[in-house]
């Protein structure tokens, strides 16, 4: 079965079950997407391709707990969110994330608003992930959530635990701060 | 016959040099587009496919949910 043109049950439709074939598909679909996520959330390649692993392991072993009533990456997106939730809280060498207020985002609108010209080079990664590092866990989950245009603000909102209007209010102080910090790592 | 001008290996060196100095400037709209690039630029490691697959051989596939929880989602009946 090609699980990446199968189409998540509704409310009246019986869930979707993955054979091993069907579960192949399934990572091969949506890998890139939940390796990203924890990378730029746990910041290092090891910890993310372990991370990666794991959440796709739970998800193969809990499958008959998808109800089908979210996507398959929705899903997969919030087994990874607990996961790497869970990672940071018992590592305890969280950085320390200044709670900056919202008046410092206002006074910058103009260069947040601008477009972000950047040089490509092999040091853009680092740049974004220190620029992520700036942030508060919930902005740069929430950066990283809606720069996959598969997911919805209304998906996001599920998520977080949040509504969507809160989660707009939000993304627009993230996109700020964000434009912020990043100018400051070009040096 | 043309005859090919050959960079003398100082000029070849030299060329170089400037090709992997020059980078590319790019511009994005926004914070979801340069995050959507950094992506695309990520390579998944092969190794996680692999491991996978060990993991999974040592786990037997989850049980059939039964005929009536999947037709009915595991209502109480």
């Amino acid at each position: 079965m090609d699980i990446s043109s199968v189409e998540p049950a509704g409310l009246n439709q019986p869930p979707v079950e993955l054979g091993s074939d069907s579960f192949a598909g399934l990572y091969q679909t949506h890998n890139r997407e939940i390796y990203y996520l924890a990378l730029r959330l746990l910041g290092d390649p090891h910890k993310a391709e372990d991370a990666t692993h794991d959440v796709f392991l739970k998800a193969y072993r809990k499958q008959n707990d998808f109800r089908g009533d979210s996507s398959w990456r929705t899903w997969l997106y919030r087994i990874a969110i607990n996961h790497c939730s869970n990672l940071r809280q018992s590592w305890h060498n969280r950085n320390v994330i200044p709670n900056s207020e919202d008046s410092v985002w206002e006074n910058t609108a103009a260069r947040a608003d601008s477009p972000l010209r950047v040089l490509e080079t092999k040091e853009l990664g680092q740049r974004i992930q220190q620029t992520l590092d700036q942030l508060s866990e919930e902005y740069r989950l929430l950066l990283l959530l809606v720069a996959d245009e598969e997911l919805s603000y209304e998906e996001i909102a599920a998520l977080t635990d949040q509504s969507a209007d809160a989660v707009r209010g939000k993304l627009h102080r993230a996109r700020k701060a964000f434009a912020v910090f990043f100018q400051k790592t070009s040096g | 016959m043309k005859q090919e001008k050959k960079f003398a290996p100082s000029e070849q060196q030299h060329a170089s040099d400037v090709r992997s100095q020059q980078s590319t400037e790019r511009e994005f709209a926004s914070v979801e587009e340069l995050l959507r690039y950094d992506a695309e630029q990520t390579i998944v490691p092969a190794e996680i496919a692999q491991r996978l697959q060990r993991s999974t051989a040592r786990f037997s596939p989850p049980a059939a949910r039964p005929w009536w929880k999947r037709l009915f989602g595991g209502a109480n009946l």
